[in-house]
C-alpha cells in the first residue's frame, strides 16, 4: 500500500499493548516498529489517501520526499527508543511511547490542517504522561507547566487553521502565505520547536522525564516543528535569524546548567536552531541542510540522552556537581556517548559533520557572514559543553566513590545501535542524502572543510583545556524564560485563588457568627431582653455591672403572671373600642 | 608544563596556518571578509570557546543564576 497512513499501526499497537502479558509487551512493542518501518519502505512519494468529512476534503495520508525523510528517522527512532527501553516493564510508558511515535507520523504525513491538529494535541498529552511516568514531585509539576504551555500552543494552532480555513476556505497543508491566520500557526509552530523566548518549557520538563521518556521526548516534538515550519514557512527571514540567534542561545544557557540531562536539552534548543535557521533561509540546499541535520540529530540527541539516563539509572545521580570518576566503572556508557558527543559536535566521521556543515554552507551560498558565524560560534559551544565538559565532569574530575548498579544489556544494545548509525551516516553520508527531499550537490569530505573543522575544534579544544582547571560545575539553576510564567504565578495564584477564598470565608466566618447569636438570642430571648435592660440601665445610671453571660432559659424565672396578659388583652380591647367610638 | 602546552598550541596553529595557505584559499566557493586571514578559524574557535565561557559565565553570575530552591520557594502554599 502506497499511501497507508502509518500512525493507525501505532494507536493499533497502542490499544493491543496493555492486553498483553507483561513479559511480551516490550517485545511487541518492537514488533510493531518493524511492521510500520516495512508498511514505510512501501509509501510512494506522490500517493495521498483522502475521504470526506462533514463538510470538508480530509487528507490523513499525504506522502512526498519531505515527509518520508522524517517519517524514516521517526520510525527508526521509536524502534531504537523501544531497544533502549526494553527492560520497563511500565505499561503506561510503552503506550504513551507509541501514542507519541505515531501522533508524530500522523503529523508528519497529514495532508491537511485538521488532521494535522488532530495528531497534534495527542502528540502533546502522550508525551506529558512520558514525564508523569517518572512518578516523582518536580516531574508532576514540571508536568503541568509542560501542559499548560502546549494547551496554549495548541490553542494558537486551533485558532489560526479556524481562521485560515475562514480565509482561504481550504484546509489543505501547504505553504502559508501570511496575514494573521499564519501569525497564530507559525505561533504554535515555534513554540514547540522551542524558539526563543518560547523556550522555556524544554529545558524545564525534559529533565524531569523517565530514563527512557526522555529519549523519546528529546527526539519528536521539536522535528516535528521543524517539519511543519519547512513545510508551511520556508523562506522566512525572521526564522533565519531566530534560528541563528536561539542556536547561540541554546549553548550559553547550556553552559551553565548542571544537570546533565538540561545541558542536552538547551542544546535541542541549539541544534534546532541550525534546522529553524536552514527553513528560514529556504532554498533549496538549506531545507536539505535543515532535514539532514533534524536527521543526525534524532539520533545523536536520543544517544545522549541514553547515555545521560545510563548515567541517571545506574546512579541515581544527573548533575555534575554530584558525578565524577565513573570512568572506569562506566566505559562502555563513556564510549556511546562520546559516539554522540562526536556526531554532535561535527568531529569528521561522524553524523553531525555531514549534515549540520550544509546548513552552513547554504548560509554560504546566499553571502549570510553574520550567520555564518553564529551557527559556528554554536559549534563551538556545543563542543566545549558535550564534546568536553558533561563527559569530564560525569566519568574524570574528581572521584565520588559512586557504585553504579548494573545496567540490563538492552539499553548497551539500544545505545550500540544507534551509535552504529551515528558512524555510518558520517563515513557513508549518502545513505542520509539519498533520503532528502531535493537532489544533494554537496560534498562535505572536502580538504577545506577538514581542515576548517578542524582548526575549529582542536582550538575549541585547546580553550577548554588552559582554563578547565578553574572551571567547576556550580549547583545551581539558570532563570529562563519559563520565570514569566513560573515566578508571577505566586501573585496569579494570590489574586485568583488566595483572595477569593479570603473573601468568601469571611462573608462564611460572618454568617456563622450570626447564626450562633440568632441561636443563643432564640433560646432565651426574655433573658436577652432583660440582660439588655440590665445593660441599658448600668450605662445610663451607672448602676452595678451586669453579669456578662446571660442566665440559662428557666420558664418559672422568665413565666409572665397570668393577670398581666389579662391586663393587655383587656386594653387592647379598651383601645379598639376607644377606636371604634372616635371615628 | 605551561611551556609545552603553550608550545604545542603555537605548533598547532602553525601547521593549519600552512594548510591553509596551501589548501584552502585557493578552494573557496564564496568569499567573506574573513577567507584570505590564514588561521581564522583556529583564532575564531579559541577566541569563541573563551567568550562563551566567560560570557556565560559573567551572564549567569550577574544575572540569571539562582540557588536549586528559587522555585520551591513559591510552593509554600502545598
Amino acid at each position: 500500500m502506497s499511501n497507508f497512513p502509518l500512525a493507525i499501526i501505532y494507536m493499533l499497537a497502542a490499544i493491543i499493548l496493555p492486553l498483553l502479558p507483561r513479559q511480551i509487551r516490550s517485545a511487541f512493542y518492537l514488533i510493531a516498529s518493524v511492521a510500520a518501518f516495512v508498511f514505510l519502505i512501501n509509501l510512494e512519494a506522490g500517493a495521498s489517501l483522502g475521504f470526506h468529512f462533514l463538510n470538508y476534503e480530509l487528507m490523513v495520508c499525504r506522502v512526498d520526499r519531505l515527509s518520508l525523510a522524517f517519517g524514516y528517522v521517526f520510525v527508526i527512532m521509536g524502534f531504537l527508543g523501544g531497544v533502549y527501553g526494553y527492560h520497563v516493564k511500565d505499561a503506561l510508558q510503552q503506550v504513551v511511547a507509541l501514542l507519541y511515535v505515531g501522533s508524530s507520523l500522523g503529523v508528519v504525513f497529514a495532508g491537511d490542517l485538521f488532521t494535522l491538529l488532530f495528531f497534534w494535541e495527542i502528540m502533546a498529552v502522550s508525551s506529558l504522561f512520558l514525564i508523569w511516568a517518572r512518578r516523582t514531585q518536580d516531574a508532576r509539576k514540571a508536568g503541568f507547566r509542560y501542559l499548560l504551555v502546549h494547551a496554549f500552543g495548541g490553542s494558537a494552532l486551533m485558532a489560526g487553521i479556524l481562521l485560515h480555513l475562514q480565509q482561504t476556505g481550504s484546509l489543505l497543508f501547504t505553504h502559508f502565505d501570511g496575514g494573521v491566520a499564519s501569525y497564530l500557526i507559525l505561533l504554535s509552530f515555534a513554540l514547540n520547536a522551542a524558539v526563543p523566548p518560547l523556550n522555556g518549557w524544554l529545558p524545564d520538563a525534559y529533565p524531569e522525564g523517565t530514563v527512557t521518556g526522555s529519549v523519546f521526548l528529546s527526539a519528536f516534538t521539536t522535528k516535528v516543528a521543524v517539519y511543519a515550519l519547512a513545510r508551511g514557512f520556508a523562506g522566512m527571514e525572521l526564522l533565519m535569524w531566530a534560528g541563528a540567534v536561539m542556536a547561540v542561545y541554546g549553548v550559553v544557557f547550556a553552559f551553565l546548567a548542571n544537570d546533565g540531562r538540561r545541558l542536552l536539552s538547551y542544546h535541542i534548543i541549539s541544534q534546532v536552531g541550525y534546522m529553524v535557521c536552514g527553513v528560514g533561509i529556504g532554498t533549496a540546499m538549506a531545507v536539505n541542510g535543515a532535514t539532514a541535520h533534524a536527521f543526525a540529530h534524532i539520533l545523536y540527541k536520543g544517544l545522549l540522552f541514553m547515555g545521560m539516563g545510563t548515567v541517571l539509572y545506574a546512579t541515581g545521580r544527573n548533575k555534575m556537581t554530584e558525578l565524577g570518576g565513573l570512568f572506569k566503572k562506566m566505559r562502555l556508557t563513556l564510549l556511546f556517548f562520546m559516539v554522540g558527543a562526536f556526531s554532535i559536535s561535527g568531529v569528521p566521521l561522524f553524523s553531525g559533520f555531514v549534515s549540520k556543515s550544509m546548513v552552513i554552507y547554504g548560509a554560504e551560498m546566499e553571502h549570510l557572514g553574520a550567520v555564518v558565524l553564529l551557527l559556528n560560534l554554536a559549534s563551538i559551544g556545543t563542543f566545549l559543553s558535550i564534546g568536553l565538559k558533561l563527559p569530564y565532569f560525569t566519568w574524570f574530575s574528581k572521584d565520588r566513590n559512586l557504585k553504579p548498579e548494573p545496567v540490563p544489556p538492552g539499553m548497551y544494545i539500544g545505545m550500540g545501535l544507534t551509535a552504529a548509525l551515528c558512524i555510518a551516516i558520517g563515513v557513508y553520508p549518502a545513505l542520509l542524502y539519498n533520503l532528502l527531499p531535493f537532489e544533494v550537490h554537496y560534498q562535505p569530505y572536502t580538504a577545506s572543510h577538514l581542515i576548517e573543522s578542524m582548526q575549529l575544534l582542536i582550538f575549541t579544544g585547546l580553550a577548554f583545556w588552559l582554563v578547565m582547571k578553574k572551571l567547576h560545575a556550580e549547583a545551581m539553576i539558570t532563570l529562563d524564560t519559563d520565570w514569566f510564567y513560573r515566578r508571577p504565578s505566586r501573585l496569579a495564584f494570590a489574586v485568583f485563588s488566595v483572595s477569593i477564598c479570603e473573601f468568601f470565608g469571611a462573608i462564611e466566618r460572618l454568617s456563622l457568627r450570626l447564626a450562633r447569636y440568632l441561636v443563643r438570642f432564640g433560646a432565651n430571648p426574655a433573658g436577652y431582653a432583660v440582660e439588655a435592660t440590665k445593660n441599658a440601665r448600668h450605662v445610663l445610671l451607672h448602676t452595678e455591672k451586669p453579669s456578662p453571660e446571660p442566665p440559662s432559659f428557666s420558664p418559672d424565672r422568665y413565666r409572665i403572671p397570668l393577670g398581666f396578659m389579662v391586663l393587655v388583652v383587656l386594653l387592647l380591647l379598651i383601645v379598639l373600642l376607644a377606636w371604634d367610638f372616635l371615628f | 608544563m605551561k611551556r609545552k602546552r603553550l608550545i604545542m598550541a603555537i605548533a598547532t596553529l602553525i601547521i593549519f596556518i600552512i594548510l591553509d595557505v596551501l589548501v584552502v584559499s585557493g578552494h573557496v566557493h564564496v568569499e567573506f571578509p574573513w577567507s584570505h586571514i590564514p588561521g581564522f578559524f583556529s583564532l575564531f574557535g579559541f577566541l569563541g570557546c573563551l567568550a562563551i565561557i566567560y560570557g556565560a559565565k559573567l551572564l549567569g553570575h550577574c544575572w540569571l543564576q539562582r540557588g536549586e530552591d528559587y522555585y520551591d520557594k513559591d510552593d509554600e502554599h502545598e
